[in-house]
């Protein structure tokens, strides 16, 4: 373990049963901002829960800002979590939702109060904080997950695929907030089964697949692999149709097909496909982008050639 | 003080009790507006619509007690607390209300919120318990009070005024009874994966079964305890004492009030230790 590491496993290994979530991982977490990679069932979350002191290790040993967690709550001032899962109390609002958890921090009425304004505020949901969540939106409600998480100014933060269900808009305000908090001397510990969003606010990756680390690092070869590789973008719009034009007239654009309400792209160049259309959305031309999401099957096809060879 | 030092004070991590009350807080609402609570306000309505059916029997000239043979008011409100409150709302309500308490934040992968707090985690289930307390005793508490001022008053029996000590005893009676339930119930929901089929067997099924069975057994019941804080003058050559037979044997009042509080203090720490101690594993 390396002085610095916010988070330190030796030989970890989680088991359910007859189903391994992780398998003989090592590793350590250096300040700053670091991606976990992987598609869906890698061991992202599993790994996330047991650093957040939700799952005990099966075997093996875990520190976080070098204390154990497993059983020590006073741990978890020091930590703020962005579960993955889209759960509320869907009676509440915003705000009284982040001033009740905040008070389990031991904060008074009045602080908790005022510190939930302002971590509504950083999210950008000043607006809606008196509205119930359950008339929230997808993005709306991944970022007052965000606020609950760091509302009490935690030293490392864990986010669980924060961006998954974000319009394009409100992604790229959330990786440049993100970005920010690294820059303010936050750890944080991002998932995503996309690359792309991972790479928009570090280069230190964790890739992570059955239950392994499989790199550490910048990883550039997995870069240069995963562009060989056609990704999918899934857009929910108001004007699917019209948007279907405009990709069309890319040159990255491979296929299309459209589902209910929402319009279904494969690109050659995600990187540059994602800055058009985040460019699109913001111009507001054709009208409102409701959801963009990616399926994993882009990385699940990148692992299984890794694995292969 | 400087703002560093508030701040510090601000964030000192809360002890069991604190945390436990503003669990408390953050649960009382939802569970107060849940569809569980609206189901289960229908069901203690059950008794409600029964005693208007009586006093409306009473309006079209059906007479009760008319030779202080037949079953007065009091007696039809002293078998309604016996037969439909403690022995089956009280234990209904402890199973509904007590084995959710954890498994619903589970279910709802809301606990994640809860457990990556810097509270113990025994005092996430203490506070849901007392909201879990309040809530079931504003469900059934003024189904008792309207029972009892529509039913006391049917035929020539005692009167509200005679009866309104009793009142008060089965109020505390029940509030006690729901306590105990509850407690035993918030353990079996945080230990078990099927804690509403396990709690509705014990509740209906074991309790009663033993209770009218010889032996130690029925010692093993909230039920064996409650029913000594049960006070009515029940009629005499009736279906209903016959039915009552079965609740005769009754501990002194000390070792009922010692035994709940035993359960209520024993289930409280068993369902915390289970919860600080196990791992709950949310669903993808």
């Amino acid at each position: 373990m390396t002085a610095e590491s916010v988070v330190h496993a030796e030989h970890l290994s989680k088991w359910y049963g007859q189903v391994i979530g992780l398998n003989d991982v090592t590793l350590s977490v250096p300040p700053g901002i670091t991606g976990l990679l992987g598609p869906n069932g890698a061991g992202k979350s599993t790994f996330m829960k047991i650093l957040t002191g939700q799952l005990k290790p099966s075997q093996g040993t875990i520190t976080v800002l070098g204390e154990p967690i497993w059983g020590n709550p006073a741990l978890y001032a020091r930590i703020g979590f962005c579960p993955e899962q889209d759960a509320f109390y869907e009676r509440m609002t915003g705000l009284e939702w982040v001033t009740a958890l905040v008070r389990l921090n031991g904060f008074d009425d009045a602080e908790a109060g005022r510190l939930a304004g302002r971590a509504l505020e950083l999210v950008e949901l000043t607006g809606a904080a008196d509205k119930k969540i359950g008339a929230y939106s997808k993005g709306m409600r991944q970022r007052v997950k965000m606020a609950q998480a760091l509302v009490h100014d935690p030293e490392l933060i864990v986010l669980d695929e924060p961006l998954s269900g974000m319009d394009p808009i409100v992604r790229r305000k959330t990786i440049r907030m993100i970005r920010d908090w690294g820059r303010q001397g936050k750890s944080i510990l991002v998932s995503s089964h996309i690359l792309y969003e991972i790479e928009s606010m570090t280069a230190n990756i964790l890739l992570i697949n059955q239950g392994r680390i499989l790199a550490e690092g910048d990883v550039h070869q997995i870069r240069d692999l995963i562009d060989e590789h056609p990704h999918t973008v899934y857009i929910k719009a108001e004007q699917t149709r019209s948007l279907a034009r405009e990709f069309l007239a890319y040159d990255d654009v491979l296929s299309l097909k459209f589902e209910e309400g929402a319009v279904v792209v494969e690109t050659g160049r995600p990187d540059l496909f994602y800055a058009r259309l985040t460019a699109l959305a913001a111009s507001g031309e054709l009208g409102v982008i409701h959801e963009v999401t990616s399926p994993d099957d882009n990385l699940q096809a990148v692992f299984e050639y890794l694995v292969k060879a | 003080m400087t703002a560093q030092e508030m701040a510090a004070q601000a964030r000192s991590r809360p002890g069991l009790l604190t945390s436990a009350a503003r669990v408390f807080d953050l649960s009382l609402g939802q569970m107060l507006w849940s569809r569980r609570s609206v189901f289960l306000a229908l069901v203690v309505g059950g008794p409600i619509v029964l005693a208007v059916a009586l006093r409306l029997a009473e309006a079209s000239g059906l007479n009760f007690a008319p030779n202080r043979s037949g079953p007065t008011g009091a007696m039809i409100y002293g078998m309604m607390i016996w037969l439909l409150y403690v022995r089956f709302l009280v234990p209904v309500l402890g199973v509904f209300y007590g084995t959710s308490l954890i498994a619903d934040e589970v279910d709802d992968k809301t606990i994640t919120y809860l457990f990556t707090r810097p509270i113990p985690r025994s005092a996430v289930i203490i506070g849901k318990y007392f909201a879990y307390l309040v809530c079931t005793v504003l469900l059934l508490l003024p189904s008792v009070v309207i029972v009892f001022f529509l039913v006391v008053p049917l035929g020539r029996g005692a009167t509200v005024a005679q009866m309104f000590p009793t009142l008060l005893t089965d109020l505390g009676m029940l509030a006690l009874g729901l306590g105990a339930y509850g407690a035993v119930f918030a353990f079996v929901g945080a230990r078990l994966k099927r804690p509403l089929v396990v709690g509705l067997i014990f509740a209906l099924g074991w309790e009663p079964a033993v209770l009218i069975a010889p032996g130690y057994l029925k010692r093993a019941t909230v039920a064996y305890y409650l029913q000594t804080l049960v006070r009515h003058e029940m009629p005499q050559n009736s279906p209903g004492a016959a039915l009552l037979q079965i609740f005769n044997e009754v501990p002194p009042l000390s070792t009922s009030l010692i035994g709940l509080a035993v359960i209520v203090g024993l289930g409280l720490w068993l369902a915390g230790r289970t919860v600080e101690n196990r791992e709950y594993v949310l669903e993808q």
